[in-house]
């Protein structure tokens, strides 16, 4: 009994609870203002979409793999829907148009790490710039607006008080949730991550998995471009720039290795509520931008070195 | 004379003792060995002389002067240096680079390396190895023995007074282990100390004068080899007896009378093996001899569907297997214990439980998800029946040793029933109790009517198990006998390549 509640108490996500908590608390004696449900909500708006892409990118990282390329699949994607749908194309034939791409950049992404061995690292370096640099070719870096009000609707309206863009991340999450801890597949992630060549010899189809995983990362980019056009009633080459270091901070944040083979979702949704809360109430409260950066980066050194400290000593207890 | 001294170590981690009052005197000049099964506590003994680990009690004198222990700085510089079974080496960096690693010779007051000079030395000190290794060459590309050679050649540049060899055999052919004994003679001679680890009890008495015996943590004895016959001496590291298996056939069942398993035809892939034929039959346990790197493992690689072959085809119960995946050659009933255990047979930080269940997750999985209460009685039932020891399914496999380790990449595939079993090199680094478990196991499975193919570079174990033994050499069948005529000189004459045997 004892030694299960050690070992919960040494779990990343227990740290990271208490020190959302410490955070809340923090808040509510400098400004409670700010956790009123209002505030919270329209502060919120833009996190979904960041949101969406660490369940497949937590994914990844579990297979000791990395995906670089999300911000200029978004990119291409949102281009993509725009470049058709100010061709006279019809929203929902561009909206799919707009998740084929997507699903396709990270499909070709996956194709090179399984079947070619190129390093995750390297090849979505490369198709960072690839891409991002096919959508800027295409739009003339100029910005697609006037959507439609069927579609900015998905980003704007709300069901149960709640932006679409939740509910889209919500029902993500459950299914791979399930899929991870109810199915062998989830398993076989951990596995890969922990020895992929073990892997392979026990059968586990470890390419195919790869392939699946940074399809899914295509597909899930492309998903939250469209949430973010919709939003902005706006498509432009710079969309989802930079979104690739929000996402991997969030995900590791969340006590999720580097190295594969150990994190979990749950980790990572902490790690998403902690840096958005920090972020947002240090702009809320001081309004200054480079305070964000600094607290960031601060917040990224205490939990990995705790992190760091707490399996230290588990192991050697 | 010189000794190195320990006087009732004692370490434990959380709440097993590893070394329990461990006193040990080796001497300048001797060669001492050390014998135990794995996880006797000699890895601990040797990390704490090293400087790896700091004992909990205990002091070690050099000279009769005490050491500061848990610096590896300190224990090099009064020469006490370890080798390990991997030595540590610089892969892409050539001979010299690795000697001089960290103390580079520079001349012109430090602004260029004296490349001449450490080359010299570097020569010097390989010819009193008796070695002639090309200096150029980066030493990630040379062969194991070699490696191993260059981290021999870095401890004595170090004025090293003891040298400990950790296993230093484990991956070697045998002429390359009558190479490193030859320099392990010659450093003995010039007055170094060696403590050798080894669980190959031929060459424990072949060198040493001294045997000390680790068990569970306690020095059970240290003896003078000559009073000790190989049997007392494994009586003493497992505290019971111990013998290879003899496999009885009954009489008048020919075997070969049974349907062929597997059979390899005319199986080429340039440059690893060549023209390869061969025949397994249901219950049969067929041995494949040869030195590291005569293209044994290239060819059960191939079964089993890990690397394409050129030419040539694989019949597995009749049927043509071609670009099979290895999903395709389990479905089919083919499993497979690589050779490198750690690396390629387990997902060490993965719990037990899931790493036994690997390849079969997919049987365990309904509607709802997977049926873990089914997954937990399965991996009960292995662990029981292959006696593997380990506190609970949920322990990673990291912590379990090595003989259990391997029990688990055994039983990954036992409950599945295969018709064929390909074994690397099943009893690699396995310690002498859990190896006579692993060959019963391999002997039932055999029983059970399994056809096996059964690597290993040790020849007892081939001897003793197999009923016929083909002999792999350069990539060729060399030779193939039946289980009365072979013996080791045959089967060490057929493995040795034609140009070795012309000239010996």
């Amino acid at each position: 009994m004892k030694a299960i509640f050690l070992r919960t108490l040494s779990l990343p996500e227990t740290f990271l609870s208490c020190l959302i908590i410490t955070l809340f608390a923090l808040i509510s004696q400098l400004d409670p203002s700010f956790l009123q449900w209002e505030v919270q909500r329209s502060l919120s708006s833009h996190i979904w979409e960041l949101a969406i892409i660490a369940i497949p990118m937590t994914l990844i990282i579990l297979t000791a793999g990395i995906d670089l390329s999300v911000g200029s699949i978004m990119s291409l994607s949102a281009i993509t829907a725009g470049m058709l749908f100010q061709a006279g194309s019809s929203m929902p034939l561009a909206c799919g148009a707009a998740l084929l791409t997507g699903t396709l950049g990270g499909f070709l992404n996956g194709f090179f790490i399984a079947r070619m061995r190129v390093h995750p690292l390297i090849i979505t370096l490369a198709t960072m710039a690839t891409y991002r640099g096919i959508a800027e070719g295409i739009s003339q870096a100029k910005p697609v607006s006037g959507f439609p009000a069927g579609f900015t609707r998905l980003g704007q309206d709300e069901w149960l008080n709640l932006p679409f863009a939740a509910w889209v991340f919500f029902i993500i999450f459950v299914s791979v949730f399930w899929v991870i801890h109810r199915r062998a597949l989830g398993l076989h992630v951990y596995a890969i991550g922990n020895n992929d060549t073990a892997s392979r010899f026990s059968g586990i189809h470890v390419d195919r998995i790869l392939i699946g995983l940074y399809t899914f990362s295509g597909f899930a980019s492309a998903l939250a471009a469209l949430l973010f056009v919709a939003r902005r009633n706006t498509a432009k080459a710079d969309v989802g720039m930079g979104i690739e270091l929000g996402v991997i901070t969030a995900v590791v944040i969340g006590g999720v290795s580097i190295f594969g083979g150990r994190g979990t979702l749950v980790g990572t949704c902490l790690g998403l509520l902690l840096i958005h809360e920090t972020r947002e109430f240090v702009s809320w409260h001081w309004n200054r931008d480079e305070f964000i950066l600094i607290v960031l980066g601060l917040l990224l050194i205490v939990s990995v070195v705790f992190q760091k400290l707490l399996r230290h000593k588990q192991n050697s207890s | 004379m010189p000794s190195l001294t320990t006087q009732n170590l004692s370490k434990s981690y959380g709440g097993t003792h590893a070394l329990k009052n461990v006193s040990l005197k080796i001497h300048a000049g001797d060669i001492h060995a050390l014998c135990g099964e794995n996880g006797a506590g000699k890895s601990t003994l040797i990390k704490i002389l090293s400087g790896v680990e700091t004992p909990d009690q205990g002091l070690v004198q050099w000279n009769g002067n005490h050491l500061s222990l848990g610096k590896v700085h300190e224990m090099e510089s009064k020469g006490i240096v370890a080798v390990h079974q991997e030595p540590v080496v610089f892969p892409d960096l050539n001979i010299v680079d690795n000697l001089y690693a960290g103390r580079e010779l520079s001349s012109g007051m430090g602004t260029w390396l004296n490349t001449a000079s450490m080359k010299q030395r570097t020569r010097d000190i390989l010819d009193s190895l008796g070695e002639d290794l090309p200096l150029n060459q980066p030493v990630g590309e040379m062969a194991l023995a070699q490696r191993q050679m260059v981290s021999i050649a870095r401890a004595l540049f170090n004025q090293c007074r003891i040298l400990i060899l950790d296993e230093p055999t484990a991956s070697l052919t045998t002429r390359e282990s009558d190479a490193l004994f030859k320099t392990v003679i010659s450093l003995k001679n010039q007055g170094v100390g060696i403590l050798y680890v080894s669980h190959r009890l031929e060459e424990v008495f072949q060198l040493a004068q001294c045997i000390s015996v680790l068990r569970d943590g306690i020095l059970v004895s240290t003896q003078s080899s000559n009073d000790l016959s190989e049997d007392a001496l494994i009586q003493q590291m497992v505290g019971r007896k111990v013998a290879y298996p003899s496999r009885q056939q009954p009489v008048n069942a020919d075997i070969t009378k049974n349907k062929p398993v597997l059979e390899l035809k005319a199986l080429s892939r340039t440059p690893a093996y060549d023209d390869i034929h061969l025949k397994i039959h249901a219950g049969e346990i067929l041995g494949m001899s040869g030195l590291v790197g005569a293209g044994r493992s290239e060819i059960a690689r191939a079964i089993f569907g890990i690397d394409e072959f050129d030419t040539g085809e694989i019949l597995f119960n009749g049927k043509k297997l071609q670009n099979h995946s290895i999903r395709k050659a389990i479905d089919l009933g083919i499993a497979m214990v690589p050779e490198d255990r750690q690396r390629q047979g387990l997902a060490l930080p993965l719990s037990v439980e899931t790493n036994l269940l690997l390849p079969s997750l997919n049987a365990f999985q309904g509607m709802t998800g997977l049926d873990r209460s089914q997954m937990r009685s399965m991996s009960g039932q292995l662990i029981s029946k292959l006696g593997i020891k380990t506190g609970s399914p949920d322990n990673p496999a990291s912590a379990l040793s090595g003989g259990n380790q391997q029990k688990i990449v055994l039983g990954k595939w036992i409950h599945q029933n295969p018709s064929l079993f390909i074994l690397d090199e099943p009893t690699r680094g396995v310690d002498v109790g859990a190896k006579s478990e692993v060959h019963r196991m391999i002997i039932e499975l055999a029983k059970q009517g399994s056809a096996v193919l059964l690597i290993s570079s040790e020849l007892p174990e081939i001897l003793s198990l197999s009923d016929r033994i083909l002999v792999i050499a350069k990539g060729h069948v060399s030779g193939e006998l039946a289980r009365e005529e072979a013996n080791q000189e045959k089967l060490l004459k057929l493995s040795l390549p034609e140009e070795a045997k012309q000239s010996p």
